[in-house]
């Protein structure tokens, strides 16, 4: 559960832990975080200090530690859908909107790609060589089915391959028709994880489902989309949108160690919309 | 991805026909609810070519007698069904010459009207069919009918010849079937007739079968689908073993070989025909292959990419997808299952599926149960990696985290380039609170070699047409006794 990370504070120094590296992790550390989108009026609120905010965990408030706003830099992990039927036009739509992402990267920010067919394929690690990205991206094509569940698992473990704040971007225009993971598995395992999945997404019901709860339990958002032609800027709104999210950090005291914690913020004097995931999963699962 | 999945089999339940033939008896008159089907002569002509399309075949070859039937369309077709039906039962007795049709409920009734010119022409063809040309009546008739038709004679001396060689009059039947079933084979089609305004017309005469073609859980298309294989079933619905008076399919070893054959065949391609397994069960309703492949493609409709078509299709009032929930397609798997094992309990396989079937129904101590049952049983190493996975499965929704691991790890060393073992280890470990675990394991999913040519091979991504992995050969098995020329 990467709700419980190895220390904020090498968080925010330090970011660059890639997924080759093999960090250690520690489970000693007890902070919790929580990105949180507050909008007025429809636009972002700036400013807020840790006594801004309320959050109760399993409805017993807690003190904020810590609240971070465009001060850490961003891990953003593009996960996209490279099966048969991502070819021609679509295939380029979806490689300018990935590197319209890339692009719109800070200079301590980093970027990883993980792609998927049947085959989950990771392009680029995390890394903040924003170029070997972009190779990675220019170098993809679509082939073979789609396992969206197995890609989305293996994208989110690539974001919590590393402390830094994680955004995934997940692109789909189809049904899951060869992961092994059950959905239900890697929703449990988003519960566990801070990492916040945006997703864009052409299908049915059926196909959105799984995208749709990913989104719900992680405070992300699903944007259903009729084509890929308007992708980038959906893609640069999901980036635009994450960097004026705040990082907001506590120390869990009196709830229990284990299970579904419910998280509830709120912030004083503010009659803002909160945007920010329902709550996490502790512990070992039973 | 954009492979098709195809035909999933629509019944138009107003128009599933039998037939039977009658003596006309003088002065007998049409029971009100019976329609006329005033026969041309153009179909007479079509039968004759269908006749000389049958006997020239080569079952296997994509030759001229494929290609010029898979040109015929759906109305063509389906006027040869009515006529082929009705020579087979002139094949058996030249006096008939009144012929009904009735749909399945019932509740219509066609009369097949031929003039005397077509029965005397039906009646040599029947003649020929059944390789009784020479004998003294249909000699007359042939005479009488003028006719000096070389292809006629060369088809009743090969039945004739085939009937002294097997000892039954089937010659006609059976390569009938296997010329249809290979036009549908070596010819596939598409929708033959698009369904874009969603309407029914009036009811025809004969079989409707609509098919969808899907991909990546989305319909592409509805429509009518050729009549091939209604065609070569109704042909082998008439296949009389040497000593029976009438048609009994169910006692020919050829007719129980081709529909496991077929069946595997249609699965393997994911091209799903419900009436066809359905046909075959009517037929060979014990036959533990038949039960086997019946339940494994209830075990596909249960599917998401199929459930996702099937849950938001719009059909107009008299057609049927004949698929339900995915609950009730395992409930109907289970069964499948379960009866083939009651006919032949050593089959591993039908274990293996059984007890994954069992696991998606939640039923995971069973399940597991049933899944080491069937690794006892198979020795094939894409079914003991099936069985190690499900396997896993299993032992993790029991909580058995320790027992779990061990059978993904199995998987994963029968199969070292495929990933499915490997993310099932990352999630376990994600589970039980190894984040480290976790990495490392899909650490492993990304140096894997790429897919391609020696590449990463995952079985499981062909598991839904494993059980049919054998297809080609079981139809070159079929078709290899009525081979001309020998490979």
């Amino acid at each position: 559960m990467s709700a419980r990370i190895a220390g904020l504070c090498v968080a925010v120094a330090c970011c660059s832990a890639s997924l080759s590296q093999q960090p250690a992790f520690s489970t000693k550390v007890e902070a919790v975080r929580v990105d949180v989108l507050v909008l007025e009026n429809g636009r972002p609120v700036t400013g807020l200090t840790p006594a801004d905010f309320d959050i109760a965990d399993n409805g017993v408030p807690q003190q904020v530690d810590f609240v971070s706003f465009e001060q850490i830099p961003l891990n953003v992990v593009l996960a996209l859908d490279m099966s048969d039927s991502v070819a021609g036009e679509r295939l380029e739509q979806l490689r300018d909107a990935g590197g319209a992402v890339l692009e719109g990267l800070a200079k301590n920010d980093q970027a990883a790609l993980v792609t998927f067919s049947n085959v989950v394929s990771l392009g680029a690690p995390l890394t903040a060589d924003v170029a070997a990205a972009r190779h990675a991206l220019a170098d993809a094509h679509g082939f073979g089915e789609t396992s969206l569940v197995d890609g989305v698992y293996a994208a989110m473990m690539v974001g919590e391959s590393d402390v830094g704040r994680a955004l995934l971007i997940v692109f789909s225009d189809g049904l899951d028709t060869a992961s092994w993971l059950h959905s239900d598995a890697v929703l449990e395992s988003a519960k566990r994880s801070d990492v916040v999945a945006y997703s864009a997404a052409i299908g049915t019901v059926g196909a959105t489902q799984f995208l749709r709860d990913l989104s719900a339990f992680t405070g992300g958002t699903l944007y259903k989309i009729e084509t890929t032609k308007d992708l980038r800027a959906t893609f640069l709104q999901i980036l635009d949108e994450f960097r004026h999210r705040y990082l907001v950090s506590y120390t869990p005291q009196g709830v229990s160690k284990d299970g579904w914690h419910r998280l509830d913020v709120r912030v004083r004097n503010h009659k803002a919309a909160i945007k920010a995931r329902p709550g996490y999963l502790a512990g070992r699962a039973p | 991805m954009r492979r098709v999945l195809s035909a999933v089999a629509f019944v138009l339940l107003a128009a599933c026909w039998t037939a039977a033939g009658q003596m006309r008896r003088s002065g007998e008159p049409l029971s009100l609810d019976t329609a006329v089907d005033d026969v041309t002569n153009d179909r007479i002509q079509r039968l004759k070519q269908w006749l000389n399309a049958v006997d020239r075949h080569e079952p296997g070859a994509h030759d001229d007698a494929v290609i010029d039937v898979g040109k015929w369309s759906n109305g063509e077709l389906r006027g040869l069904w009515i006529d082929s039906y009705v020579l087979a039962q002139l094949m058996r007795n030249l006096r008939l010459s009144r012929f009904l049709l009735h749909s399945d409920d019932k509740r219509r009734t066609v009369d097949i009207r031929y003039t005397a010119w077509q029965i005397g022409r039906m009646r040599v063809f029947a003649c020929a069919a059944a390789g009784t040309l020479a004998r003294p009546d249909c000699a007359q008739l042939y005479i009488a009918a003028k006719n000096t038709d070389d292809d006629l004679v060369r088809l009743s001396e090969h039945a004739a010849a085939e009937r002294s060689k097997s000892g039954d009059d089937n010659y006609l039947v059976r390569r009938g079937a296997l010329l249809h079933a290979d036009v549908a084979m070596l010819e596939p089609h598409g929708v033959v007739e698009s369904f874009a305004n969603r309407s029914l017309g009036a009811p025809t005469i004969g079989p409707q079968t609509w098919r969808i073609d899907i991909s990546d859980g989305r319909e592409l298309d509805v429509g009518l689908s050729a009549l091939h294989w209604d065609l070569a079933r109704l042909a082998l619905d008439q296949v009389r073993p040497g000593a029976s008076a009438k048609p009994a399919p169910e006692r020919d070893a050829m007719v129980r070989a081709w529909y496991r054959a077929t069946a595997a065949w249609m699965q393997y391609r994911e091209d799903h025909d419900t009436l066809h397994l359905d046909r075959a069960r009517t037929i060979f309703p014990d036959d533990p292959d038949i039960l086997f492949l019946s339940g494994c493609q209830r075990e596909s409709y249960a599917a998401p990419s199929i459930q996702a078509v099937t849950q938001t299709l719009t059909l107009p009032a008299g057609l049927t997808a004949g698929i339900g929930s995915d609950r009730a397609e395992l409930r109907l798997a289970e069964g499948f299952f379960k009866r083939a094992l009651a006919k032949q309990p050593d089959m591993g396989e039908a274990h293996l599926r059984f007890g994954r079937v069992l696991g998606l129904e939640g039923r995971h101590a069973d399940a597991a149960a049933e899944i080491r049952q069937a690794m006892t049983l198979v020795t094939d190493t894409p079914l003991r990696y099936y069985g190690e996975l499900f396997l896993g499965a299993e032992e993790e929704a029991l909580g058995r985290l320790d027992e779990a691991r061990d059978a993904f790890d199995r998987a994963a060393a029968l199969f070292p380039s495929a990933q499915s073992p490997l993310i099932a280890l990352s999630e376990l470990a994600k589970r039980r609170g190894d984040r480290a675990g976790a990495l490392a394991a899909i650490q492993r999913v990304f140096t894997l070699p790429p897919a391609g040519w020696e590449g990463r091979d995952d079985p499981w991504w062909s598991y839904h047409t494993a059980q049919a992995r054998d297809a080609e050969a079981l139809v070159d098995a079929v078709r290899a006794p009525f081979q001309r020329e020998k490979p």
